[in-house]
């Protein structure tokens, strides 16, 4: 059985739904920073399903892909330095404690 | 450089050197006063060998300047020399104790050079300059001691009296300029045109300011203020000499008519002045009134034709006056006043200076066979040889008398009295200056003979002049010593001690409108500056005004709109918690809101 449009679209929102409970509910930013991660992969499988099933004749979608799946690994770069840099200065990452994050 | 020109210049040079070295400033004066005079005797000596020098300067175009050195320009510049550097000889010792030495000797200099230069020009114009300079010398010199009260509106009086007779000057040179064409002055009186009664009348003026002639004799006793060796080089050589100086070498000149108002003007001064020295209660302002009468015979003598006659009491009376003045600064600087109720018995302290100062007091009287004899004498003559000698001879014989008479009572109140010894310094500076001058008031008598011959002109001496002369000179003098002043006056004496002021005098014909014009003036001064000040006032109201529109109007709008945006910032601000999992669910919630309505216009659409 070859998969089809909709069953990707439900994986998508259900990969989606998981990290957006898992980046409201935790209040560690490792755990956190899990969650965006799953939140763009469940919007990454809509959108490599988009292109599969509705135009495979375009490199386009497949490009763009590639491109979120870097800006990916950069946000994760950049967020982990942030952690890190906490956890030296105030040994730890708990969110609720980082007030000051105030303008 | 011809004697001429040195006579003007060492003078000159003293006062322009003193206050620039600012050393020795009385033996710089002495130096330039001693040249000068040295000079004036060479110059004298050529004019009585029958050499006339001139010299003539570069000065307006076809108007040069000239100095000339005629027999009487000679003689009257040997006196200016002569009696200039004795007052300076005992201005030595009377300044010994004064601070601003410098000033006094460049400035007693330079009035010795300005008097030089009237004495000796050659052409009217020259001779302006001259007597505008010994106006300005004299008010410095008046003022000399600013600081103390009365010197300076006195200096002021002085000068202001001189200038307005100056004006009559001014329009008699520019009458005699335009009559014949030349500035030269012995053009003009030998143009034989002959002067107008008019220029006549206004060379009278000048003289009256500058000799102190009634009804102008205000001013001369209020000089007194200067210092003493200022008031003798004033007094005898220089600026009151101007005014008969003028009138002695102009006399040919002058018509008939001008002759008798000179001769008129002179003898109700003498008389006039002379019943004011009587009243004086001041020595030197009684040496002053005496100066105002003296001058007044000279005028009687020009007047009765013989201005000879005035040209040797002038001679006299400088030599004279000048030791008078010395001697009553000894007595005042061993006084310290010059009050006579101050100076009772002053003469018997100094008994020297007190011979020196009868000799001289007696000179002026006319007692043989001093100087002013010989002067007195020439002057009665005249008066008696004139035409109006009904009007002229008892004026002057009134003039000789009274002369006497206050020349006594001076002698009197100095004699009578206690000893008061107090030490004067500088005195033997101030007595060599003193004797040169009583010598020379003692002596002079035996060179008018010379000068007779010096100028050709024999002055008449008839027997019944020397006579009448003589009488009343003593009878002068008996009546000053045994009769005090005050009664001798009678009922003139208030009158006499106001200065003669007719009907007010000068102050209700002259100060009193002229006070009241400045008062008049200042009220519309006072006009005009309310007037300035309420367009000041209304300008600056305008400028606030502006200024409040400005600072409430657009300011305020500028300022209302920057606080909304501060404001509206701040409460934007309280969104911001810094709790991610808050800010989290905002921003799904919004998203969620935002989809709901794409949701909604995509159903509905």
């Amino acid at each position: 059985m070859s998969p089809d449009l909709l069953t990707a679209l439900i994986v998508g929102a259900g990969l989606f739904g998981i990290g957006l409970y898992g980046a409201l509910s935790q209040t560690n930013l490792v755990m956190i920073m899990m969650g965006v991660e799953l939140i763009l992969a469940g919007a990454l499988v809509n959108l490599v399903a988009f292109w599969r099933f509705l135009h495979p004749e375009s490199y386009a979608g497949q490009m763009f892909v590639l491109i979120v799946m870097t800006v990916m690994a950069v946000e994760m770069a950049v967020g982990f330095g942030v952690a890190i840099a906490r956890f030296r200065a105030r040994g730890s990452v708990e969110m609720e404690e980082a007030r000051e994050l105030k303008g | 450089m011809s004697p001429l020109a040195l006579v003007v210049l060492a003078p000159l040079a003293a006062a322009a050197g003193i206050p620039v070295l600012r050393r020795a400033p009385a033996m710089l004066a002495l130096l330039g006063a001693g040249a000068g005079l040295i000079a004036s005797l060479v110059l004298l000596a050529g004019a009585s060998a029958g050499l006339h020098a001139a010299l003539i300067l570069p000065g307006l175009p076809d108007m040069p300047l000239r100095l000339v050195g005629t027999p009487l320009t000679a003689l009257l510049s040997t006196l200016v020399a002569v009696v200039g550097a004795l007052v300076l000889i005992y201005a030595v010792g009377y300044m010994k104790q004064d601070d601003e030495k410098v000033r006094f000797f460049a400035t007693m200099s330079f009035f010795i050079a300005a008097m030089q230069t009237l004495v000796l020009a050659g052409d009217w114009i020259l001779l302006l300059a001259a007597w505008e300079l010994i106006g300005l010398s004299s008010y410095l010199l008046i003022g000399f001691w600013y600081r103390r009260p009365d010197v300076a509106s006195a200096a002021t009086r002085a000068f202001l009296y001189t200038r307005t007779a100056d004006l009559g000057l001014y329009a008699a040179v520019f009458l005699l300029i335009a009559t014949t064409g030349s500035s030269e002055i012995a053009v003009t009186l030998h143009s034989g045109a002959g002067a107008s009664v008019a220029v006549g009348l206004l060379l009278l003026a000048a003289a009256m300011g500058k000799s102190a002639q009634t009804p102008l004799h205000d001013w001369l006793q209020r000089a007194m203020a200067g210092p003493t060796p200022v008031s003798a080089l004033l007094h005898s050589a220089t600026l009151v000499a101007a005014g008969a100086i003028l009138l002695i070498r102009t006399a040919p000149l002058l018509p008939p008519d001008a002759l008798l108002a000179i001769g008129i003007v002179g003898g109700i001064t003498t008389v006039v002045t002379g019943l004011i020295a009587l009243a004086e209660r001041d020595l030197k302002r009684l040496l002053a009134a005496s100066t105002s009468s003296q001058y007044g015979l000279m005028l009687v003598a020009v007047g009765a034709g013989v201005p000879k006659a005035a040209l040797l009491l002038l001679i006299a009376h400088a030599a004279i006056k000048s030791s008078l003045f010395l001697g009553a600064g000894v007595f005042q600087h061993s006084r310290h006043s010059t009050r006579l109720a101050d100076l009772h018995g002053a003469g018997r302290d100094r008994p020297w200076i007190f011979a020196g100062f009868t000799l001289a007091a007696l000179a002026l009287a006319g007692i043989p066979p001093l100087s002013g004899f010989f002067a007195k004498d020439a002057v009665i003559a005249a008066s008696l040889a004139s035409s109006n000698a009904r009007l002229l001879a008892p004026l002057a014989l009134a003039g000789t008398l009274l002369t006497g008479a206050y020349m006594a009572r001076a002698l009197r109140i100095l004699w009578q009295g206690k000893r008061r010894d107090q030490p004067v310094a500088g005195l033997r500076w101030m007595g060599a200056g003193l004797a040169g001058l009583v010598i020379l008031a003692i002596g002079l008598g035996a060179a008018f003979p010379f000068i007779e011959t010096l100028l050709a002109t024999p002055v008449p001496e008839p027997a019944l002049a020397r006579l009448l002369g003589l009488s009343a000179a003593l009878g002068g003098l008996a009546l000053g010593w045994f009769i005090p002043g005050r009664r001798l006056l009678g009922p003139l004496l208030p009158w006499a001690r106001q200065g003669f002021a007719i009907a007010g005098g000068v102050d209700v014909w002259i100060v009193r409108p002229a006070l009241t014009l400045a008062r008049g003036c200042e009220r519309l001064e006072r006009g005009l500056y309310a007037g300035v000040m309420a367009v000041g006032r209304l300008g600056l109201g305008l400028g606030r005004a502006v200024r409040r529109s400005d600072d409430q109007g657009i300011d305020g709008l500028i300022f209302s709109l920057v606080r909304g945006t501060v404001n509206l910032g701040n409460r934007a601000r309280t969104l911001q918690s810094g709790l991610i999992h808050r800010e989290l669910a905002i921003s799904v919630v919004a998203t969620a809101l935002i989809f709901a309505v794409l949701f909604v216009t995509l159903l509905a659409f």
